[in-house]
């Protein structure tokens, strides 16, 4: 089939009335965990996938990606009424969205993130049609070592761009690699670190462990605080920008969704860094900067656009490699898996129909937050008005039933309430989930390369070195590492700590 | 946060050394073929000195200012409280079934924030409990357990 055929194919297989209804229910839900506090993406979509049990892995991925694109569309209605970020991918969303809702501008601002989420998604899906084929050719050539390397790599990724401390954010990739491992060892079938619990030889859970790290640890954390929030009461008008405000923020929304599909590529980036970079270049280029802080609409389209266009390119490393590049990319790995499907590069020839289906789920997920969520704005801002004493009882029943469905065990509620305890610990004490839930993922997978790859070579670490793309990849990670002892990197590194704070 | 940084450190090598003591146990094998505790072993064992090296580092930095209370004042009952309870639901549910144990977590949920008229609770509790019986049991198949009294 022809590249226009496969397109085609694309849409017949979302237009099925269940796919385009998944897609639907997806970008609703998502942004309604946008919107709302207390659930994130990674929870929202763990807490989902037990009911998608019953339907195909397509209907499954494209309700999975409509939550993704959905919950960075409802994280900027938070930023900009409220200037509380629904999500972190949004962060940066509240210094200029919510300023310019003070200045009686919340419409163009909402319609600018809008329609710069469109326009960069629909981009990030051309990127991932014409990048994901030849990667997943090019993968084909990979071995073992490579793959151990791309991993490392990854791993080492996610916790440069952390957010607190990368000693801690690393400390928490190693705690991840070694709850990977509980459960029976692949090659020998040994049980290892199971505590004699039966229920623990299949592993601790990636969604007991997901919904604990960050639904129920936000709930906790939340509790602590006070409840009360301050919502944009003036009437939303003129949701559609000006000619004044299109012409200031044309090109940063081709300027984000480039830098979101970069950075969405890459193994460990994601939203939430592509916004802050495409923030910060935005104020470089600019010739006012001093706009920016004060209501500058550039300030809300490039980093909008940027984190839907790093939602799209995200998929690439996960189609093509079978590498997940962040924590919601592991969710999307873990339901393969459960479908019976292996990611990796042999995934689009042989599931064509689970590829080209979601790639046209995307182009309609963009399309339905833009038809759907425009004229609905009001309600989202009704939704924001809810108490969280009326929503906290409700998110923590979804947790419960979410995690027990998965196999009709109370084990399993146990294993999630000790994770949302330790969740909430970690996020007391400053370390951060992301980089524990990507090396729980990709524990086994790195441990099976690594033993392979030992195997290969009988013993020689040369193996990782003597191989150009691991060697590539090895040394990309070794400078990240390295770039910390240098003074330049550290006073960077400083201000982006002071940023996030 | 020095001190937090010190005590997550000491938690985290106690955390590393056990792991590390288990990996020998279960076998690290040879480096040609990799044994059981092989990989564990090596993350367990960067882990412990990481940790070592994060408490050196939080035990010679000057706090520049002042910590704050780990536990904010007057709220954290309430976050023991739903922990409390969240751990009774999942000892109880098997036994006394998803709809009336849903039932009595949902009223001390909705209870606990703000004391509210209880038959405005109990109502909440009733609904929220009903419709997720029948969203999940009924729609998606959900298996619930049905309990001592068949609820």
């Amino acid at each position: 089939m022809g590249f226009f055929d496969n397109i085609l194919y694309g849409f017949q297989i979302t237009f099925q009335p269940i796919n385009f209804l998944f897609c639907g229910i997806g970008v609703l839900m998502g942004t309604l965990v946008g919107v709302l506090p207390g659930i994130g993406p990674a929870g929202a979509m763990a807490l989902l996938l037990p009911a998608t049990f019953q339907f195909s892995p397509t209907s499954t991925l494209i309700l999975l990606a409509g939550i993704y694109y959905g919950v960075q569309y409802g994280g900027s209605t938070t930023s900009i009424l409220v200037n509380i970020p629904g999500e972190a991918s949004s962060v940066v969303t509240c210094i200029d969205g919510h300023q310019m809702a003070r200045q009686g501008r919340a419409g163009p601002a909402l319609g600018i993130a809008a329609w710069g989420s469109f326009i960069a998604g629909t981009i990030a899906n051309l990127g991932l049609m014409f990048v994901a084929i030849p990667l997943a050719y090019a993968a084909l050539r990979l071995g073992p070592p490579e793959y151990f390397s791309l991993m490392c790599m990854g791993l080492i990724i996610v916790t440069y761009l952390a957010q607190h401390s990368v000693l801690k954010a690393i400390m928490m990739a190693l705690v991840g690699i070694i709850l990977g491992s509980i459960g029976l060892d692949l090659i020998t079938g040994l049980p290892r670190f199971t505590l004699g619990i039966n229920e623990l030889t299949d592993g601790a859970g990636m969604i007991p462990l997901v919904i604990g790290l960050f639904g129920i640890s936000e709930i906790l954390e939340n509790l602590e605080k006070s409840l009360e929030r301050d919502v944009f009461k003036a009437p939303l008008k003129n949701l559609w920008p000006s000619l004044k405000d299109w012409t200031q923020a044309k090109w940063a929304i081709v300027r984000g969704s480039i830098i979101g599909f970069i950075l969405g590529i890459l193994p460990g980036g994601g939203a939430v860094i592509s916004s802050f970079v495409s923030y910060a270049v935005e104020k470089k280029v600019s010739r006012n900067p001093e706009r920016f802080g004060k209501g500058a609409i550039e300030g809300v389209a490039s980093p909008e656009s940027a984190n839907n266009a790093s939602a799209g390119a995200s998929l690439i490393p996960l189609l093509s490699l079978g590498i997940p590049p962040n924590p919601i990319m592991a969710i999307f790995f873990t339901a393969l898996m459960i479908h019976g499907i292996q990611p990796g590069p042999l995934l689009i020839k042989q599931y064509p129909d689970l590829f080209w289906g979601l790639v046209a789920s995307l182009y309609l997920g963009n399309a339905l937050l833009l038809i759907l969520n425009l004229p609905l704005i009001g309600i989202w801002v009704k939704v924001l008005r809810i108490p969280y004493k009326i929503l906290f009882p409700l998110i923590l029943l979804f947790c419960l039933i979410g995690v027990y469905s998965i196999n009709n065990v109370t084990f399993d509620l146990y294993v999630m309430i000790f994770f949302g305890v330790l969740g909430w610990m970690m996020r007391k004490f400053g370390y951060e989930p992301a980089p524990l839930v990507l090396a729980y993922v990709l524990g086994p997978l790195l441990e099976n390369a690594l033993r392979q790859s030992l195997l290969i070579s009988q013993g020689s670490f040369l193996i990782f070195i003597t191989r150009p793309i691991s060697a590539a990849a090895l040394g990309i990670a070794f400078l990240l590492l390295l770039s910390n002892f240098f003074p330049y990197f550290r006073m960077r590194r400083r201000e982006y700590e002071k940023f996030n704070e | 946060m020095k001190v937090f940084d010190q005590l997550s450190s000491i938690f985290w090598f106690v955390i590393s050394t056990a792991v590390f003591i288990e990996s020998i146990r279960l076998g690290i094998g040879k480096i040609q073929n990799p044994g059981v505790g092989f990989i564990t072993l090596g993350a367990s064992g960067i882990l412990g000195i990481l940790s070592f090296v994060l408490f050196i580092k939080a035990t010679l930095t000057k706090e520049e200012k002042e910590t704050e209370p780990l536990f904010s004042k007057g709220r954290w009952p309430r976050v023991l409280f739903v922990l409390f309870i969240l751990c009774v639901y999942s000892v109880v549910m098997p036994t006394l079934g998803y709809l009336l144990s849903t039932f009595i977590l949902m009223t001390f949920l909705f209870w606990v924030l703000e004391r509210r008229k209880i038959w405005l609770v109990f109502t909440a509790s009733f609904l929220s409990t009903l419709i997720s019986y029948f969203v999940f049991s009924k729609w998606l198949n959900c298996q619930f357990p049905d309990g001592l009294f068949g609820l």
